[in-house]
């Protein structure tokens, strides 16, 4: 596979994967926020604050109020907006263009019209009632665009190659919207003095990566801070925790690493080390700092996909 | 003369008697081939026609069978407008279009070898040694290379128009690049998806062969000593307005497709950079131009080309598809010498029609041009796409006299031709709402290999969208049928 079409297809399931996290926490935050149990969690400025801070943390510097229709439409819709949900799938789109003679005629054309759906959703509805509408579009068609990828694609370095996109950015998302909610619940102790520990911040946290449910039967109690934090990051079976992200990275980047031994340098060496790592973490090591490990995460998440570009996207 | 047909969607169908109509004869009756096909459409209403072309529409932009249009403000996705009714060719007519277009595709490749060999054609006073000289398009660095298996035009493009005497004339050959085959397949995927309840009742020829014949034919012409050749299209990229044919004749070969950015030479070999290193290229399906394929031998500017790419191909260590220099012989200008062409290398009366053509850099012939420009088309003998035509029924006064000062300038650039009449197609015109007669051309798709040749059973017909125009080139604003030729 070319090394330049590899860099788009993993971009490609990059894009894919985020707009799905992006439309659903906006989904998720703000009709969870129309009945929420306490005055905070149903601030218009307390959720638009948080969908910004998942969108694009640095949107809020110079922000002190929000204006709902303004932050909906620059997430939603507006073309201006590098971290749009239309640029993520217009983006995903470009990446698939670039690379269509290697995936399926199937996948693209799904593709295609999805990008075509989005940039065609008429803004002023969007604005006025179409918010659940637009975003359950995109939460409706990612899962059968990943469906179209493990139906259509040959299993082998091309379907391996998006699907590192997709376990990397939907890790990296993860954590995103884990430290999002954090801060959330953090700012309901200090202005409303509400338990960090029982917030209902932890409900939206696990509605909004799809995992309230599952996290109910796992445990069979309400979320706390400890059980949803324990589920989401260090859950060898919740398919949206961070543990199963990397499991899958490490998965997928022995598609392209046949080396027994990785080089200590490569991304094959770092994503095991990082899996292992966090295979014998505890809740307790993660609470113990929690902001320190969301950071560490972040920056090793980035540091895979520098060492990605390094080992197959710009080795020449 | 208005059509005798009761259906609603033909209540404006004016055809002009003085045009070949493909659909009505000259006593107003349907053809024998579109007897069934007329009965079908009757069950249809006008809004069923109007939601079918936005159905057909919508199925172009979701395939992404689409191109680039870049302005000032935004960048517009759009389609080549895909028309509804199909055009129908018979078993008889299409046979002998089969053999007229192999016929000249191999006089081309014949007449292409003696060019950059021993030029016995020149020699033997058969074709001026001028039109050579003075054409952009031969390059005098291919003179004495052996192109591998001896193919110049491994794939060419040959347009054709009936004309009102209901013959088919070949208007010009395209063997440097020619484009459109992935339309004959899109457009035969589109209409399967909107009308597919027409398709039962003819037999028709399928058209996704072309892409398993294109990797036989670009594979037979291998470089020596390789065994299992490895195959690439070679792509100016996504924002060439060419870019899904590119793609999708990659896909239909199952091969990669690259810029010029993904290649590198090393040792005279070709090498693509995958995510597992450098990987030898064998033969490359280009779709660049001839001077923007190596910096270091032609245009030096050039991003979308590999320098060094042509010393390797001269070395033998790379095969290009279809090899460079080979545009001197589509020229227009050496297009009037096809029949001698075909006699001379194949010992055949020539199958299809040339049509009749001035050539300017004859003064003789500049005479008459000039004289009657009013009843020529006049064209230029290297640019394609539709570009540089001057029809002279449609020009003022002024026009003309701008025309023959253009001329006068530049003789050798310029060829004549009469008006000819292309036949018209009933063709859905969506602002009335019906369907109208339009005039059509049809291109023909013939692949040359070492012992091995092909030619689609099927063709891009394409249609002039404005009433009474005659350039249906899509650069100019025209649209495409599908186009069945029939079994029996």
């Amino acid at each position: 596979m070319l090394a330049r079409v590899a860099n788009n297809l993993f971009w490609m399931g990059r894009y894919i994967e985020r707009s799905e996290h992006i439309a659903r926490y906006l989904n998720v935050n703000y009709f969870s926020s129309l009945d929420a149990p306490n005055d905070l969690s149903q601030s218009r400025q307390f959720v638009l604050r948080s969908m910004l801070f998942v969108a694009d943390e640095e949107e809020l510097k110079d922000l002190k109020e929000f204006d709902e229709q303004k932050v909906l439409f620059d997430i939603g819709l507006n073309p201006e907006k590098q971290f749009s949900i239309l640029n993520s799938i217009s983006n995903a789109q470009q990446n698939a263009n670039s690379a269509r003679d290697l995936i399926s005629s199937e996948l693209y054309e799904s593709i295609n019209t999805l990008k075509r759906a989005v940039i065609s959703f008429d803004k002023d509805k969007f604005l006025k009632n179409g918010l659940f509408e637009f975003t359950k579009m995109i939460t409706t068609n990612v899962p059968s665009l990943r469906t179209k990828i493990r139906g259509t694609l040959l299993h082998d370095e091309v379907y391996a190659i998006i699907m590192l996109g997709i376990y990397i950015e939907r890790a990296n998302q993860v954590i995103r919207i884990v430290n999002s909610k954090y801060n959330d619940a953090l700012v309901g102790k200090v202005n409303s003095d509400i338990s960090v520990e029982t917030s209902y911040e932890w409900t939206t946290l696990l509605k909004c990566v799809e995992s309230y449910d599952m996290m109910r039967r796992y445990y069979r109690k309400a979320p706390t801070s400890t059980t949803a934090l324990d589920f989401l990051i260090l859950n060898p079976y919740c398919p949206r925790s961070i543990m199963k992200s990397l499991h899958n990275i490490h998965y997928y980047i022995g598609y392209l690493c046949k080396d027994d031994i990785p080089h200590k340098d490569s991304a094959a060496f770092f994503i095991g080390k990082l899996k292992y790592e966090h295979q014998y973490k505890t809740i307790e090591d993660v609470q113990g700092d929690l902001k320190g490990f969301i950071e560490k995460l972040v920056e090793d998440l980035s540091l895979i996909g520098e060492k990605m570009d390094k080992d197959y996207f710009s080795r020449f | 003369m208005k059509a005798p047909i009761n259906l609603p969607i033909f209540s404006s169908y004016e055809f002009d008697s003085r045009f070949y109509d493909e659909i009505f004869t000259e006593n107003n009756q349907v053809r024998e081939v579109y007897e069934t096909l007329f009965n079908l459409f009757s069950e249809y209403s006008v809004n069923d026609f109007s939601n079918l072309n936005e159905k057909a529409k919508d199925a172009f932009f979701n395939q992404g069978i689409t191109f680039q249009v870049y302005g000032d403000q935004e960048t517009k996705e759009k389609i080549f407008p895909f028309d509804l009714f199909p055009r129908i060719i018979g078993n008889k007519e299409w046979t002998k279009i089969e053999k007229g277009a192999l016929q000249r595709s191999k006089a081309l490749n014949a007449f292409l070898w003696d060019l950059y060999h021993d030029q016995k054609i020149i020699k033997d006073g058969i074709v001026p040694i001028e039109l050579i000289n003075s054409s952009v398009n031969f390059l005098k660095e291919m003179k004495g290379f052996n192109p591998p298996g001896g193919i110049y035009n491994h794939v060419s493009g040959t347009d054709l128009i009936k004309h009102s005497d209901g013959d088919y004339y070949v208007l010009e050959d395209n063997i440097r690049c020619p484009s459109g085959v992935s339309y004959v397949v899109g457009n035969r995927a589109a209409l399967k998806r909107t009308l597919f309840g027409v398709f039962n009742h003819y037999q028709s020829y399928n058209v996704s062969d072309y892409g398993q014949n294109l990797l036989e034919i670009i594979e037979s012409v291998k470089p020596k000593g390789v065994d299992l050749p490895k195959c690439v299209v070679l792509t100016p990229g996504v924002y060439n307005s060419a870019y899904y044919e590119h793609s999708f004749l990659a896909k239909q070969m199952g091969v990669e497709l690259v810029e010029g950015r993904d290649l590198f030479i090393e040792n005279d070999f070709v090498y693509m950079k995958t995510i597992r290193g450098l990987e030898r290229i064998d033969v490359i399906y280009r779709r660049v131009d001839d001077l923007f394929i190596d910096p270091l031998a032609f245009k030096k500017d050039s991003l979308l080309g590999v320098p060094g790419l042509f010393k390797s191909y001269k070395k033998g260590k790379v095969c290009l598809v279809n090899a460079p220099g080979t545009g001197v012989a589509d020229d227009k200008a050496i297009y009037t010498y096809m029949p001698q062409i075909i006699k001379y290398y194949l010992n055949e009366e020539p199958i299809l029609n040339n049509v009749h053509t001035y050539h300017c850099s004859r003064p003789d012939e500049l005479k008459y041009v000039l004289e009657n420009i009013d009843k020529l088309v006049i064209k230029p003998v290297d640019e394609s796409g539709g570009y540089g035509i001057s029809i002279g029924n449609k020009l003022t006064k002024a026009e003309i006299e701008k025309v023959k000062i253009t001329i006068k300038e530049d003789p050798r650039k310029y060829i004549a031709q009469p008006i000819m009449s292309l036949s018209t197609h009933a063709t859905y015109i969506e602002e009335e709402n019906s369907f109208e007669p339009r005039h059509v051309d049809l291109r023909t798709f013939t692949l040359l290999g070492k012992d091995k040749d092909f030619v689609l059973k099927g063709g891009l017909t394409r249609v002039a969208l404005k009433r009474g125009n005659l350039v249906v080139n899509s650069s100019q604003g025209g649209g495409s049928k599908d186009t069945w030729i029939l079994k029996k």
